[in-house]
């Protein structure tokens, strides 16, 4: 696959949708332990929605994916309003505003969209690579997909070469101090473990991935 | 739970069904969203303020909504956020090309509710500022992440004099900044509330006991303890108030002494005058004082007490005549 047109957009979505909801258990069980517990539940319904959205959408977007992409990402987040809700539909609005005006998604589309949807994550939540969020795996998968798709990667080739950053992203999160949210109160008990942030996020990463490369 | 509703799931629309149906004349929703809470006339050419947050603090935020005040509200669920989506097209509404000043409390989910709308109207080349309320000394050391509670009427006030002498948007940010600079409150609950949904109290307080500096969703105050006397109640408050904005002798005040939903309007009185007095001993001259129900928290006994120090410039915004289906003033 080199490129994924406007029509195939909500299926590319719909890949992320489908292994959210296969990893819910997994994502609450894990945020149960030093969070709310509500993170598979967040991710899997506001993903899972997501490609209706941008088929309610594409009409008025007229073939424009960025348009496609904002305005669904602003129902998503209507449909699960929480901090991480809010914050992956930032991420596909901004994803989307890098789009606009583009018809076809191809390598540098793709890292594009990362590298917005990243810049996003770190608008909304005000965080910084190393405070061990979602932005420590999804931050070096754009910057990977950059330098992939600049140096005339294939699509393929850059979605793999995010997937193997995002992985190692959320590694990295296992020796990192918290200073959100619960995590930060019980920082003593994170040490060691990934970040279920950062692991939603490459999840993410993941269901893109398995669409474009077949998973 | 002793309430008058019907499925605890539809309290929030079916409130404001009967606000509707009351006030059709001045308060309308728009995008078939009933929480899309907006004026029924657009005044022409003025910047339009939008707020927006939880059900159950009535006044507060939407009974602001109508002239001399604000334009739209978002209306969330009980103590939880509106949609960016619902503060979007509330935005779309009451734009009238001069620009939409967001004005709403200092919370993590409102804030990024209003954030993302303001994202939304960029590209539709709508532009937008955001100012929050932070006026509850007690939530916070820091200013900045302090809650927003009774004293954003202030806010509301200021901004929407401006608004109306025809200021810009610029302008009319600074009204509101002026006037949230300028104001401080701190509360305190005798008993807690009920959210309809989950149907007892979020917290408890013994019959003889009271809480200080408790947030207007039950967060914990500054200290549990016995039931105080007003004038102790007074005296705690002005402290902490005067000690975080010193107000010197000679300069004057507007006070606003709010109900939290079940304490009598008398008890605010007395409570009023116990202000006043501890006010007029220091010097500190009063030019209005505002008695009643001006942010609540469901059915929680207790009240606030905010001051707002004043100069010509907000006596002024005071002054100005409001008329909306909560409050009117001529």
């Amino acid at each position: 696959m080199d490129k994924i047109s406007f029509e195939e957009i909500p299926a590319l979505f719909g890949s992320v949708g489908k292994l959210f909801v296969d990893k819910k258990e997994e994502l609450c069980e894990m945020d149960a332990k030093l969070g709310d517990g509500d993170l598979g539940l967040t991710m899997s319904k506001g993903y899972d929605a997501l490609p209706g959205f941008m088929k309610d959408e594409a009409g008025a977007a007229g073939g424009d994916i960025g348009k496609m992409l904002m305005k669904s990402g602003m129902k998503m987040a209507s449909l699960v309003p929480s901090t991480m809700g809010f914050l992956m539909s930032t991420g596909v609005m901004e994803g989307g505003k890098a789009l606009k005006g583009v018809n076809e998604m191809d390598a540098k589309a793709l890292a594009a969209y990362l590298k917005g949807f990243a810049a996003g994550i770190q608008k909304r939540g005000k965080c910084e690579a190393g405070q061990r969020t979602i932005y420590d795996a999804i931050l070096p998968a754009a910057e990977a997909a950059e330098k992939i798709a600049e140096e005339g990667g294939t699509l393929e080739g850059t979605i793999k070469a995010a997937l193997k950053a995002a992985e190692e992203g959320v590694e990295a999160t296992k020796s990192m101090v918290p200073v959100f949210g619960k995590a930060a109160v019980h920082a003593a008990n994170c040490v060691g473990v990934a970040d279920q942030g950062a692991v939603a996020g490459y999840y993410k990463i993941l269901g893109l991935h398995n669409y474009i490369v077949g998973g | 739970m002793k309430k008058i509703i019907n499925a605890p799931e539809d309290y929030v629309d079916e409130m404001l069904k009967g606000i509707y149906e009351a006030h059709p004349d001045k308060v309308k929703c728009v995008a078939d969203d009933l929480r899309c809470y907006c004026r029924a006339a657009k005044k022409n050419g003025k910047v339009a303020i939008i707020t927006g947050g939880g059900t159950g603090h009535l006044p507060l935020f939407l009974g602001y909504v109508g002239d001399g005040m604000i334009d739209g509200c978002g209306v969330g669920g009980v103590f939880q956020s509106p949609s960016p989506e619902q503060i979007y097209n509330i935005a779309k509404e009451v734009d009238d090309g001069a620009g939409v000043l967001f004005l709403y409390g200092n919370y993590t989910g409102d804030i990024m509710t209003f954030d993302m709308a303001a994202d939304m109207l960029e590209m539709d080349d709508i532009e937008t500022k955001s100012i929050v309320g932070a006026d509850d000394v007690n939530s916070h050391k820091d200013p900045k992440t302090r809650r927003g509670v009774a004293g954003i009427y202030f806010m509301f006030k200021a901004a929407g004099a401006k608004a109306d002498e025809g200021g810009d948007l610029e302008a009319v940010l600074a009204a509101a900044k002026l006037a949230g600079d300028n104001t401080r409150t701190v509360g305190f609950a005798l008993t807690p509330c009920v959210i309809p949904e989950v149907g007892h109290a979020n917290f408890e307080l013994a019959e003889n006991e009271m809480a200080m500096g408790m947030g207007i969703h039950g967060e914990p105050g500054v200290w549990n303890g016995p039931l105080k006397t007003s004038k102790e109640i007074a005296e705690e408050s002005m402290k902490t108030l005067l000690e975080d904005m010193p107000v010197a002798s000679g300069e004057e005040l507007a006070i606003l002494i709010n109900g939290l939903g079940a304490t009598s309007v008398e008890e605010l009185y007395i409570l009023s005058h116990d202000v006043r007095t501890i006010l007029d001993a220091k010097g500190i001259k009063v030019y209005k004082t505002i008695v009643g129900e001006y942010a609540t928290s469901m059915e929680m006994a207790g009240a606030s007490i905010s001051i707002c120090k004043l100069n010509d410039e907000l006596k002024g915004y005071l002054d100005h005549p409001v008329d909306t289906p909560f409050i009117t003033q001529k």
